[in-house]
């Protein structure tokens, strides 16, 4: 291509083509540019190293009493662990957790006995259809369904909340009767609203721990709310872990001075 | 000076769309976002199209936008007509997918991505300096002596 521009006078071209061939305009292009790519680079990687699990977790308020009865458990009552998930079914995130990484905690970490599961609700306000979830997740744990309806209520997430339907208990009455549940009994459980209490006093003792979202987690000392990946889930097992054995042998009578772990 | 301005808002877009991205392949793990729930409309079934990413598609849309808008700032294509008009309908695509998201996030999801107004925004001015330009362009008698090969 032979292009020959003409020689015309300043009046002729576009401004910005004028000012693309002055320098100091040049130089403040180039300057803007170099800030904005700084600012882009710079902060994409503070987000990318500061969203690791260890990086947001934070100690939990020990002057909270502890959680005994509440909530749903899954696992071994001996188990050394217990991690708690604060969950919302109609959060997008904890339907992500559930579907993706949970079946592998459970395989992994539950069943052995490494860890006791607790999930217990966290309803947010932005979901309007949370409340129903929950409600008919607890209908299902009065026939010993617990977990079968809490699987079915994330896997069919796009099928019951807010943009879907204003009507979710239908499709919970249908992945009840999927289940094997006893129908009359979970319609009629739905339908009075029978664990409603039970809900918000799962709320209130999401809110007495101050969780700023869903999926939050407690496991051991510590509390994060992110969707964490299997990895992050077990490093952080892993160190509460540590943590309780070291704390067990600094309690325990020390066979010799100076090998007491540092803080 | 139109041309230059272009150029830094599609490049302020681009980090914007390489941060969506960057969220939904896991690499960063939660979206900073004080209005709004971006992370609510980021992980809707409509943050995918055609299989991939919409933020993926935006970081491509803002790396074209960036060298269509980067090489009309250089002297030889400073009459282009037609990377004009192409940087036109580039940003004026832009604008009508804008649009469409922005409509699912107000109707459909029910949730803003404060992120996301931020792109449908700087497409907007993107979209309103290319035309600027290519009016400008139009509005200059064709240059004698132009010859294409």
């Amino acid at each position: 291509m032979a292009k020959q521009r003409p020689q015309a006078g300043r009046s002729r071209k576009p401004s910005a083509v004028k000012s693309a061939k002055q320098s100091p305009a040049n130089r403040a292009f180039y300057l803007i540019a170099g800030l904005i790519a700084i600012a882009g680079i710079g902060g994409l990687t503070y987000a990318s190293m500061h969203s690791g699990a260890q990086a947001t977790a934070s100690m939990v308020d020990t002057t909270l009493p502890p959680v005994k009865s509440e909530g749903y458990v899954m696992g071994s009552p001996n188990a050394p662990l217990e991690v708690i998930e604060f969950g919302d079914f109609e959060c997008p995130i904890c339907g992500q957790f559930n579907t993706l990484t949970e079946p592998e905690i459970r395989s992994r970490l539950v069943t052995p006995g490494i860890i006791r599961y607790r999930y217990i609700d966290f309803p947010l306000d932005m979901h309007h259809n949370t409340w129903n979830a929950s409600r008919a997740a607890a209908c299902a744990d009065e026939q010993g369904k617990f977990w079968e309806m809490h699987d079915a209520i994330f896997q069919s997430q796009d099928r019951w909340d807010t943009e879907a339907t204003s009507n979710p208990d239908k499709v919970f009455k249908t992945l009840a009767k999927q289940l094997g549940l006893n129908t009359d009994q979970f319609d009629n459980c739905v339908d009075s609203k029978k664990y409603q209490a039970k809900i918000q006093a799962h709320l209130a003792l999401a809110e007495a721990r101050k969780l700023d979202g869903t999926p939050s987690f407690v496991i051991g000392d510590r509390q994060i709310t992110k969707g964490l990946s299997y990895d992050e889930f077990k490093a952080m097992v892993d160190s509460a872990l540590a943590r309780r054995r070291s704390d067990s042998a600094a309690t325990k009578p020390a066979p010799a001075r100076g090998a007491a772990p540092t803080p | 000076m139109r041309r230059m301005l272009l150029c830094l808002v599609a490049m302020v877009g681009l980090f914007i769309a390489a941060y969506l991205t960057l969220y939904h392949y896991g690499v960063i793990g939660a979206l900073s976002c004080s209005i709004g729930s971006c992370e609510r409309v980021q992980t809707s079934r409509w943050s995918m199209f055609l299989g991939l990413p919409v933020a993926a598609w935006g970081l491509g849309f803002y790396l074209l936008l960036i060298a269509l808008a980067f090489a009309f700032m250089q002297p030889r294509f400073a009459e282009d007509r037609r990377l004009a008009l192409a940087l036109v309908i580039l940003t004026g695509w832009g604008v009508v997918f804008s649009c469409y998201l922005t409509y699912l996030e107000d109707r459909v999801i029910h949730a803003w991505c404060e992120w996301c107004v931020s792109s449908a925004i700087l497409v907007t001015i993107a979209f309103l300096l290319a035309i600027a330009e290519w009016r400008s362009l139009r509005a200059l008698p064709l240059p004698g002596g132009v010859s294409e090969a």
